[in-house]
């Protein structure tokens, strides 16, 4: 039990035991579900999601939207094992636990299930969502949200969220997008564009027809930074996603930033004469500091959650190795060691981790403790980037967006299709 | 009808069909054809060509393909995660120099290009540092710097995208840009 103590895993620890309790049934043996805090990769949870009822009306397909997004969303999680809709008896009503029939549910092999219901009343939208423990017939948590007609996704997400709290005793990451650069307008161009978490829900951000590159966003999600030849070389620019309004953010040419924790400052690469050197701007494009001053590339700043540090890559060595920099003394330290190309880190936003992308054959995605010591292999990729729970990374492979858990161990497809797909950032959670 | 590839073609495509009021050539002509050093179109036959706003080199090689090998200045080529200058590169940079001294209104833009090896960034910085000993090269045989910018696409406008050793070495490139001649 010690092996489990981490506080934060006792909520899951304690569910689990309910849900694998219905495993004395021999007839449910099938489930492979150990006794044990579930990880993302294993076998699954298996989960029953049943479409949203009509609470006020005939169309159901809100309902269906719904339970398609949480599926997705639990899907990539790894830590569930989503039972197709095809398989269900029961429809969607009836809702009251009393009511709902749990031994069809177990015959289903389900261990846990989704069941709610929603009205649209004018464009007002109201959803009341529940999570049971099928075996225990009990309710483990539900939500009521109200919103418009257009926040259903946003809903499904968000109740995805609380499901893995239901069961990891964590919060989930799937209420956050995901910009990236793609060529699926055609052509050689690349754009900037914005995903939600089932990676359909796509919009395209930039219309420059120019190459738009390395996009970063703001912690409140609602700015995007992103460098663009549209004036030449590759400047960056301020997207304000809200009212629309593009801005050159400084007259120097660079190739990604990102925003401090507290959104105070923008830490960039920018290259001069050739060479690249580390830099801080605010977000009215006004220089605060310089932060490298050497003939080398500097490149990828990536701060700690404290904002006291950057890990950053730098050929200082000969080749491209991650360092580690203190803002305000602006000592830094080699942290890589292994390999001969270590590039574009990225510090998890729990703080305990830094991934990165090393060559070794092709290239794969690797994380670091800050302190140093034996990287550890995700999977197979290029430029990760952390979900905003820590536990996730998004990244290329092959032109593709994937999700993977930190340990590599659960690796799912986001993106595919209609273009390239490169350059992957994680938003923090939405509202 | 398509007319030819980059800038420089366009340019010559356009005076060909003042000339001759009859349309762009239908296949992509050599060099010879339409220009180039000892070609028909010397400097200052049309001294006020414009130089093109900035970014429109970018949206030209999107339209139109990157600029490929070909015109008047050759590219030059690099090793994997390298941007020193080989002795072929050398030479291939006093020929260009030698035709930059010859057309002495030219002014090229020095793009660097990386093959897709790599992460993006990585190969932006990378790109910068191929444009850039280029240019420094070129200044030390005597170019004024000023005829001579410098841009990096890293491994944004590869000019071959199968995934072979003699493909990649194609995309490691420092590509020449007529701006204006």
């Amino acid at each position: 039990m010690s092996k489990y103590g981490g506080g934060e895993r006792k909520v899951g620890w304690r569910i689990l035991l309910g849900l694998v309790a219905l495993l004395g049934v021999p007839s449910l043996a099938g489930a492979q579900i150990k006794l044990e805090v579930p990880e993302p990769g294993g076998a699954g949870i298996p989960i029953a999601i049943s479409p949203l009822k009509n609470l006020a009306g005939e169309d159901q397909r809100a309902g269906e939207i719904f339970a398609d997004v949480i599926a997705r969303d639990l899907d990539i999680s790894g830590y569930f094992k989503v039972i197709d809709r095809g398989a269900y008896i029961e429809g969607p009503d009836p809702l009251a636990p009393e009511q709902i029939n749990f031994p069809n549910w177990s015959l289903l092999g389900a261990l846990a299930l989704v069941k709610g219901g929603f009205s649209l009343d004018g464009d007002t939208l109201t959803v009341e969502v529940r999570l049971f423990d099928v075996a225990q017939r009990k309710q483990l948590g539900g939500k009521r949200y109200r919103g418009e007609r257009k926040d259903l996704r946003r809903m499904a997400h968000r109740f995805a969220d609380q499901i893995m709290l239901f069961i990891t005793g964590e919060l989930g990451p799937f209420n956050s997008q995901i910009a990236f650069v793609s060529t699926r307008a055609g052509g050689r161009a690349k754009e900037i564009y914005v995903t939600d978490l089932t990676g359909t829900e796509v919009t395209q951000i930039t219309k420059d027809r120019t190459l738009s590159l390395g996009p970063s966003w703001n912690p409140a999600a609602n700015v995007l930074t992103y460098f663009s030849y549209k004036q030449g070389g590759p400047y960056p620019y301020l997207r304000d996603l809200l009212s629309g309004r593009d801005s050159r953010l400084y007259p120097v040419v660079g190739y990604r930033s990102q925003w401090s924790p507290d959104g105070t400052t923008i830490a960039v690469s920018l290259e001069q004469q050739g060479n690249s050197d580390l830099f801080l701007l605010s977000p009215e494009g006004r220089l605060i500091q310089r932060l490298t001053e050497n003939p080398d590339i500097d490149i990828s700043p990536t701060w700690s959650p404290d904002g006291r540090e950057i890990a950053f890559c730098s050929s200082r060595s000969g080749n491209p190795q991650i360092y580690v920099m203190n803002v305000n003394s602006g000592r830094s330290r080699r942290l890589t060691f292994r390999g001969d190309y270590n590039t574009s880190p990225a510090w998890s936003p729990k703080g305990d981790l830094i991934a990165y992308t090393t060559r070794s054959g092709g290239f794969r995605i690797m994380t670091i403790s800050p302190e140093g010591g034996d990287p550890s292999e995700v999977t197979a990729g290029e430029d990760p980037s952390w979900a905003p729970d820590g536990r996730y990374l998004v990244f290329s492979q092959r032109r593709r967006l994937y999700v993977a858990s930190k340990d590599g161990r659960s690796v799912k497809q986001l993106t595919g299709g209609g273009g390239d797909d490169t350059s992957p950032a994680w938003s923090s959670r939405l509202e | 009808m398509r007319c030819a590839r980059g800038w420089y073609w366009r340019l010559g495509c356009v005076l060909l069909v003042t000339v001759f009021i009859s349309g762009c050539p239908k296949k992509t002509p050599p060099p010879s054809e339409v220009g180039g050093p000892g070609g028909g179109l010397g400097p200052g036959e049309r001294g006020e060509t414009n130089l093109p706003p900035p970014g429109d080199t970018t949206r030209e090689h999107i339209e139109h393909g990157p600029g490929e090998e070909g015109g008047p200045l050759q590219d030059i080529h690099f090793a994997y995660d390298s941007f020193e200058l080989s002795s072929e590169a050398r030479e291939t940079l006093r020929t260009n120099s030698d035709w930059l001294r010859n057309n002495s209104q030219a002014k090229i833009e020095i793009e660097g290009h990386c093959d897709d090896r790599g992460t993006a960034e990585y190969n932006l910085a990378l790109g910068a540092k191929r444009a850039k000993a280029a240019r420094d090269y070129l200044a030390s045989l005597g170019i004024s710097p000023e005829r001579l910018s410098t841009i990096s696409y890293g491994e944004e406008l590869p000019s071959c995208r199968e995934e072979t050793e003699s493909c990649w070495e194609q995309n490691r490139r420092a590509h020449f840009q007529l701006l204006t001649r």
